[in-house]
């Protein structure tokens, strides 16, 4: 009989300021040290995007947090493709030199990676982003214009029929705030994050199709003080690079009861660990994991957020973890069946049900 | 269309799932969830406190 495949979602959400892949695609290596130990291991652009940086992981599955959201709560399956058909927006709040960057940098994946990027639509307005900071420390933002997005989005399936939308926006160049400089320097809260899930999370929910966004940003001048984590995102013009490289296998988003389901689609059920940073457990996806009994929730103490929502103020079960080295030995022991329990010094004696 | 920052206090419930369908019921009250999550938990006075965006479908002209 073969054994059941390990499945693992990983998740650090975006816009927290997460010490560890709360920057420029800086969980990158906890990612690639997972899959390691996964058969499947399901994950979001935020973890896998380092702008002009990525790394083809065969088993890792990039899913917007949407239709993450989705796929935890049981309504949405992620079935496997060889290769979308990807097409771009781009907002007409780009200037036409970074618009042409940007067409370079598509045409760049075409030719040296092999990606089916057909089509590009400029928004007929632009998007309007603007950038705040919650209550709660994490970034959010609006759009002006989402119908725009929408349209464009809605011009490309229909009249391109592609699977999977990379979009680009004109963000507010902050050079001189305090949040870009704490962010370039690996600190605080990533000022741009909450905004781009907007994008991303309105084009998932109304088509239904992989979507991914990068920001285009005016180049910032060189310091000599920037973060390694941040660094990934100064290395060249755009942040396109891992967006058409992670669309590019992206899963479709199926219903269960649908047409496209198969055998090889994956669904909530088959989920066997979730990993977190402790603090940041309140999200739609690890509430909805958390009633599956078979699901371990690895909850990673050391990945400190702006968050105040641990397991225990939720009424959580999980197992508590320092880092994500020890999430790894957890993964393996729960791999081949051993209880982490077992692999400490002290071992609790047997509880005994009474009447 | 337009898309709303709501924040939101929550009574917490016994299991996890029932505090994501209070959470989803409260901020469907704004609009149409679009992303939230619970930012803290005052425990004294048990309550989750939400962070979200909802869409909100622009009404048609009165005519």
């Amino acid at each position: 009989m073969n054994p059941r495949p390990l499945t693992v979602v990983l998740i650090v959400p975006t816009g927290v300021g997460a010490l560890i892949g709360g920057y420029a695609g800086d969980a990158l290596p906890v990612v690639r040290a997972i899959a390691q130990i996964s058969d499947t291991l399901i994950t979001h652009p935020n973890v896998l995007n380092g702008a002009q940086l990525y790394w083809p992981i065969p088993n890792a599955v990039y899913v917007e947090v949407y239709a993450l959201d989705k796929f935890a709560a049981g309504c949405w399956g992620l079935q496997p493709v060889h290769q979308n058909r990807i097409g771009l927006i781009l907002d007409a709040d780009i200037e036409p030199d970074l618009q042409l960057r940007h067409l370079q940098a598509v045409d760049a994946a075409r030719a040296t990676l092999g990606l089916n990027i057909t089509d590009c639509v400029l928004t007929d307005r632009p998007l309007q982003v603007e950038l705040r900071i919650s209550q709660s420390g994490a970034s959010w933002g609006t759009i002006g214009n989402p119908d725009s997005l929408l349209r464009a989005a809605e011009k490309l399936i229909k009249q391109a029929r592609v699977e999977a939308i990379a979009v680009v926006a004109r963000f507010p160049d902050d050079e001189g705030s305090l949040a870009l400089e704490n962010y370039r320097r690996g600190k605080g809260v990533d000022p741009l994050a909450g905004a781009e899930a907007v994008i991303s999370h309105l084009v998932v929910r109304t088509f239904k199709i992989p979507c991914a966004h990068a920001p285009a940003l005016s180049p910032l001048p060189l310091d000599p003080h920037l973060s390694p984590r941040s660094a990934a995102e100064e290395i060249g013009y755009t942040f396109l690079p891992c967006v058409l490289a992670g669309l590019s296998k992206a899963p479709q988003l199926v219903a269960p009861e649908s047409q496209q389901h198969n055998q090889l689609s994956i669904t909530a059920d088959q989920v066997d660990a979730v990993v977190i940073p402790a603090t940041a457990c309140g999200g739609s996806a690890i509430l909805s994991l958390s009633g599956r009994s078979s699901v371990q929730i690895i909850a990673v103490g050391d990945n400190k957020t702006q968050m105040q929502a641990t397991p225990e103020k939720l009424g959580i079960k999980a197992l508590q973890v320092n880092s994500y080295l020890e999430a790894i030995g957890v993964l393996v022991a729960k791999r081949a069946g051993i209880s982490p329990a077992s692999l400490g010094a002290d071992i609790s004696s047997l509880r005994c049900l009474s009447d | 269309m337009t898309t709303h920052f709501i924040s939101a206090e929550v009574d917490l419930h016994d299991t996890a799932e029932e505090l994501h369908s209070a959470i989803e019921i409260e901020l469907q009250k704004h609009g149409e969830p679009l992303r939230w999550a619970v930012t803290d938990v005052d425990v004294d006075r048990q309550k989750a406190v939400v962070e979200g965006y909802v869409l909100v479908e622009a009404s048609p002209a009165i005519a």
